[in-house]
């Protein structure tokens, strides 16, 4: 009885503190704070599938291989993203021709099958020309190769889905809907091994429908296309029965099949064959509609690779025009029987598309972006704007503004600020390495980087100041078995020493003098499994030895922040050891790992910085066709680990960041874009504020700036800008109606240069604030009622107002430190100078918001710039003489708005008393005056006056409030001339007032007219605008 | 007062009903009802509003009025000038030449649109079908954190760069309050054409029986926005129909 009392007593104690959690996600948390895509764009990505508009020439989309679609609305000359939301890897993309400007459809999932490839989900569609998507269905399709639409019925579609590439499965083949994507008939299949890679419908008979049907098969460690299964398909009822049309094709197994039909004659057709015998692989061509084949062409750009080019695409007015994606990209002109390359550009070559109108304009998709050309392909250029980098890893280093260095598939190394004046732009980014990119290190105290290319082919210890590379791999010496490293080699570098370096093979090399000399750590930690090492035997009907699938090698080195005797090694096929003798002895940990299924890729080990024994470990399971998250915790050095993954992430893991300071604060990467845990991984939040769906490779966080900067394989260099406040975010903080969270010093950085370069179609990432933050957590959006924001000076007098942040979750606030422009007198034009805010010293700043009835304070605080040479006596000279001619600007104002009244008031006695001598003597002074003190003719461009007092004022106010340094003897000598001529005029004005207008205000009492009726100053001051 | 209490029983009502599948029309209908009520709306013949726009320490005075019938302007002040913008008269719409400080007539298709918008003061809503717009509720979405319903207004096609394209806007209405709390739509024309503009609307306060919003932060999405700070709204203001009329020189 009392038993169950107390235990009942500790449930309902259980479940009230379960009901008291408040569990926030995504946008709930993160409100303001939003991701700064930087770039780069210069070098652009693999674009995978373009799209004309059947009848509109300006738009053209481009889908691509891991930074979603992008559609452009001016003729391919810029291009904006229009599917952040989703998936980001893309297969292909098809306009409604029943409903070009609203009805796109984009079937996820990059059929360029190699091995970084990521994945897709299905099949998506708007119904508004890519504003809004919805998933339509073939979640499981992994592969989108073609979407094929019914000219007449855009609710009938043919679908050709490639399957998974990692492994079996049976959503695969052709399917059709008739109904808009509500159910799906799948309509052509062969078995679970072979997948749909091309579809063409007949453009003037809707019912005759070409397939292309692939069996294909990656592993981590091979590559296989072709098979029995591999064939060409035709169908002439709509999908309702398939043929072979085989007709002229060698005998034996086929690969990769690319099919093409002539638009202006569709009984011409090309297609292009991967076969058994190199004499027969590449080109050919039907005139009766498949019925049969003439082999014509074999040439290199006809066969290369035909994993990864195999497009065929023929020119809409003219049936022998026809090009083919390749390694350059090939166009003929005369049927197929002779090919030339395309003009200079990015190599590999993947879709081509014709302008619609004008067959010498064509859009190329390359693995270095979209290329267009207005000269049938002769000369190209690449569309400037569209980051779609492919970051294998990236780092950053420890300098002011901080670089990000990172390797890109295809693209080489490469390193580039954080911020640079004008933005991020294209000339700020210098390359590192050729070939693939992938991991690029600063050293920590040298003007020296390491960079690498593909397999470790070169280590590269680069000299930043000389322009110097020596290449310093580590060598097979007596005695060793031949080096396996990863395609994507592990470089680490040593939190300890900073010239010690740590690279992978099979072993453990470690440098401890910038890659001299080299001495191995450990023995073979892999498998060593012989079965996973016969690369030279890959690639199907088509050898494909680039090292791509290297494996049993390590992949992830990590050498403990707390004691670099405990140092970590991660293999592609399931091992983490570690050693904590430094080298001597290591343990293979992976048996402790609950639910791990053997063999899964050790994509990363995270070393922490909060216990020698603490490490996170992250496994892909991908490349098994394990689509599984995989994240494991240890804190005694791997005899026990915990999976820290719950059913909020969506998409296998690459990688893992934590926290400097609160251990409970982790960034995960995965195939599916950013996530984030503030409680350990309890629960996890998806990042999505400018954070596109893309695949997350690497996450680094900067620990001066507390930035997270995510290396992303598709969408470049994305940074979240100071994390801080996830580390105040408690229970207590979610409690609060509003909480301020504690925010770092801004700087008065002593800078005002004249920023970049980049014309409007080049991509500029944008910098980050340098204004100072107010931030503050929100537990409810703000709707009704007032809510105001001020920041105050010492005395409570108002300095400037702000517009505070209304969203649920954290709000940042920016205030760059200004105050409000000094009133400037009205004149006939604009005095330019008086634009100019000037800035408040150095100091804190209590910051006073409002919300309904409620008043919150925090306060704000601003450094100066470290770096300055200015002192604090020039400062507070420039400062001081700022506001002097502030204030001079404001009394000018108000002068200039008396002799304003005062004239007003003269125009009046004139229209009630007809002219006066006094009157208008009195006008002529007042006018002549003015004509001293502000511009009152001409217009704001070269139809300028001549400066007046205001002008002259304004530009010396505008030329020291910019600047930083004490004002020069020129600005000062300026200053006394100017003051000599104000003071003139306000003794004038005195003048006119005591002798004149006492004359005036006779002939106003005589008439009964009222006298000018003035504000006073700071009346004025808050009314006059 | 009495406002706020119908308001917030009105609220309360809502909440309890708000399990309920919602149609576009009785969330627009919640939405007069929580503002102040159709009737007044539709009575409504005008608004002026006074506002600053802040710009890294820089101030600028607007006041923009928008009346029945189209007619509307924006007025910015600089330096005790005051410089007209947008201004339609119901035929002609044009602005003042910064560098001239001339009035010059807009082009032709800007004009054409705002024809096409004139009867869309006081609200898009009012007599949404007879204007021949459709309204669709396209489900409920978290817009920043909040619940809201995703309403998808397409007015008449218009013309751009030579083009006739849908005019289409989105309306996030707040799922217990019923007032919409941003709108966003394609950008159609300039250099970030293809981008989504975006309005974030708050701080909703009464006047004259009305609520309206006192807050709003235009911008593109996931990009650079800028605040407007509304000081005082004043409804059917009169103004006198020459400062809509195009000025000879």
């Amino acid at each position: 009885m009392k038993k169950s009392l107390i235990l009942g007593g500790l449930l309902v104690l259980a479940s009230f503190s379960f009901a008291q959690e408040i569990v926030l996600s995504g946008d709930e948390i993160f409100g303001d704070m939003k991701a700064r895509q930087i770039g780069p764009a210069l070098m652009s990505g693999r674009i995978t599938d373009l799209e004309a508009h059947p009848v509109n020439d300006r738009i053209i989309y481009a889908g691509t291989a891991g930074g979603g679609v992008w559609k452009s609305n001016n003729g391919g000359a810029s291009f904006t993203p229009i599917f952040d939301d989703y998936i980001q890897s893309i297969g292909a993309v098809a306009v409604d021709p029943t409903d070009p400007d609203n009805t796109v459809w984009v079937g996820t999932g990059e059929i360029w099958t190699r091995n970084s490839t990521s994945i897709g989900d299905g099949l998506y569609k708007s119904i508004d020309g890519g504003v809004n998507w919805s998933k339509i269905g073939l979640e499981n399709s992994e592969r989108i190769s073609a979407i094929e639409i019914h000219p007449e019925d855009g609710n009938t579609l043919y679908v050709g889905s490639m399957g998974t590439l990692w492994g079996p499965n049976e959503e695969r083949g052709v399917y059709k809907t008739s109904d808009g994507g509500a159910t799906w008939e799948r309509i052509l299949y062969v078995d679970e091994n072979t997948g749909c890679s091309d579809l063409v419908m007949d453009p003037k008979n809707p019912d005759i429908l070409y397939a292309a049907m692939w069996e294909y098969r990656r592993t981590a460690w091979s590559f296989s296309s072709g098979g029995n299964q591999s064939a060409l398909y035709k169908s002439t009822d709509g999908g309702a029965n398939w043929e072979k049309i085989h007709n002229g094709f060698p005998e034996g197994q086929l690969g990769r099949i690319a099919i093409g039909v002539a638009p202006s004659n569709p009984d011409i057709l090309y297609c292009v064959l991967e076969s058994e015998e190199d004499k027969d692989k590449g080109l050919y061509r039907s005139e009766d509609a498949g019925a049969s084949w003439s082999h014509l062409n074999n040439d290199f750009g006809l066969v290369v690779r035909p994993f990864y080019f195999s497009r065929i695409v023929v020119d809409p007015k003219d049936p022998n025009v026809v090009v083919k994606g390749g390694l350059f990209g090939s166009i003929s002109r005369d049927g197929g029987k002779t090919f030339k390359n395309l003009g200079n550009m990015h190599a590999d070559i993947h879709d081509i598309v014709f302008d619609i109108k004008n067959s010498d304009r064509m859009y190329v998709a390359t693995d270095g972006g979209v290329y267009r050309t207005w000269d049938g392909g002769t000369t190209m250029e690449i569309v400037a704007n569209i980051p779609v980098s492919q970051f294998y890893h990236i780092s950053v280093d420890n300098e002011t503004p901080y670089n990000i260095y990172g390797g890109l598939q295809d693209n080489g190394s490469w390193y580039g600020p954080s911020r640079s004046p004008g933005g991020i732009e294209a000339r700020d980014w210098n390359v590192v390495g050729v070939g693939d990119g992938f991991r690029v290190l600063r050293h920590r105290t040298k003007r020296v980087l390491y960079s690498e290319m593909q397999g470790a082919e070169n280590i590269w210890r680069y000299d930043m100041d000389k322009n110097q590379n020596k290449s310093i791999q580590p060598l097979p010496v007596k005695g060793d078995p031949k080096l396996r490293f990863n395609w994507n080699a592990p470089m680490e570098l040593s939190p300890s020493n900073p010239d010690r370096l740590y690279v992978g093979s099979q072993f453990v090399h470690v440098s401890d003098d910038m890659g001299n000399s080299w001495r191995k750590i450990s023995p073979d930690l892999t498998t060593n499994d012989p079965a996973k090492q016969q690369q030279e035997a890959s690639g199907g009907l088509s050898v494909d030895n680039s090292g791509a699938e290297n494996h049993c090698t390590i992949f992830t080195i990590a050498e403990s922040p707390v004691n670099p005797d405990v140092i970590w090694a991660g293999t592609d096929d399931g091992n983490v050891q570690v050693t904590r003798d430094g080298g001597k002895t290591w343990q293979n940990t992976t048996p402790n790992i609950e639910g791990l299924p053997k063999n899964t890729w050790c994509y990363h080990i995270e070393a922490s910085v909060h216990g020698e024994g603490t490490a996170y470990a992250v496994f892909d399971g991908h490349t098994q066709n394990d689509m599984n998250t995989y994240v494991y915790k240890t804190t005694d050095f791997g005899q026990n680990w915990k999976s820290i993954v719950t059913e909020d992430i969506y998409g296998f893991a690459r990688n893992i960041q934590e926290d400097y300071e609160k251990e409970d604060l982790l960034f995960l990467g995965t195939e599916a874009g950013l996530y984030i845990t503030i409680n350990g991984g309890k629960n996890w939040s998806k990042f999505t504020n400018n954070m596109p769906s893309t695949a997350v490779h690497y996450i680094e966080l900067q620990k001066q700036t507390s930035d997270i900067v995510v290396g992303t394989h598709g969408r470049g260099i994305i940074i979240i800008d100071d994390i801080s406040p996830l580390r105040e975010i408690d229970q207590e903080v979610l409690a609060k109606d509003v909480h301020f969270f504690q925010t770092k010093p801004a700087m008065f950085v002593e800078e005002n240069g004249f920023g970049g370069t980049s014309t409007e179609m080049e991509y500029v990432g944008p910098n980050p604030s340098r204004s100072a933050k107010i931030m503050y957590y929100l537990k409810k959006r703000h709707i009704f009622g007032k809510m105001t924001m001020s920041v105050l000076d010492d005395e409570g007098n108002e300095l400037i107002e702000l517009a505070p942040g209304k969203s649920k979750g954290i709000n940042i606030v920016t205030w760059n430190g200004r105050i409000k422009q000094p009133k400037t007198a009205k004149g006939k034009t604009f005095s330019y100078g008086g634009f100019t805010s000037p800035r408040v010293p150095a100091g804190t700043y209590k910051v006073v918001m409002t919300k309904g009835k409620e008043t919150y304070e925090t306060q704000v605080t601003f450094e100066n710039d470290p770096n300055s040479v200015i002192t604090t006596a020039e400062r507070k000279s420039n400062h001081e003489t700022t506001m002097k001619l502030y204030d001079m600007s404001q009394d000018l104002a108000y002068l200039v708005y008396q002799i304003d009244e005062f004239m007003a008031k003269l125009d009046e006695i004139s229209k009630t008393t007809g002219d006066s001598k006094v009157v208008q003597a009195t006008s002529d002074q007042l006018n002549t005056l003015k004509e001293k003190l502000v511009i009152t003719t001409g217009d704001n461009y070269v139809g300028s006056a001549e400066p007046q007092l205001r002008e002259k004022l304004g530009k010396l106010y505008s030329k020291v409030a910019s600047g930083f340094e004490a004002p020069n003897a020129s600005e000062m000598e300026n200053l006394a001339l100017l003051e000599g001529q104000f003071n003139e005029a306000m003794a004038e004005f005195d003048s006119i007032q005591k002798k004149s207008w006492s004359k005036v205000q006779k002939v106003m009492a005589k008439n009964n007219i009222a006298n000018v009726a003035l504000m006073d100053f700071p009346e004025f001051l808050e009314k006059y605008k | 007062m009495r406002t706020i209490q119908t308001l917030l029983l009105t609220c309360i009502t809502l909440i309890a009903f708000n399990a309920y599948a919602q149609d576009v029309d009785e969330i627009i209908a919640n939405y007069f009802e929580n503002t102040g009520g159709l009737e007044n709306w539709e009575n409504l013949e005008g608004m002026k509003i006074v506002a600053k726009v802040p710009q890294g320490g820089m101030e600028i005075p607007i006041e923009i009025v928008q009346m029945t019938g189209g007619k509307q302007y924006t007025k910015v002040i600089v330096q005790g000038q005051e410089v007209m913008q947008g201004v339609f008269d119901g035929e002609v719409m044009w602005s003042t030449n910064f560098q001239t400080m001339k009035a010059e007539k807009s082009d032709a298709e800007s004009t054409e649109m705002m024809k096409l918008n004139a009867n869309d003061f006081p609200s898009e809503f009012i007599d949404y079908k007879e204007k021949g717009y459709t309204l669709e509720l396209m489900g409920t979405e978290s817009f920043e954190g909040t619940e809201t319903y995703k309403l998808k207004l397409t007015k008449e096609p218009v013309t751009i760069d030579g083009e006739q394209v849908e005019d289409v806007t989105y309306y996030y209405f707040d799922t217990e309050a019923f007032v919409p709390i941003a709108q966003e739509s394609e950008m159609k024309m300039g250099p970030q054409k293809g981008a989504i503009s975006q309005i974030k609307m708050s701080d909703y306060q009464e006047v004259d029986g009305l609520y309206v919003p006192f807050s709003m932060t235009q911008g593109v999405k996931d990009g650079a926005s800028q605040p407007i700070i509304i000081e005082s709204i004043e409804l059917n203001p009169e103004i006198d129909d020459s400062v809509f009329a195009f000025p000879t020189e």
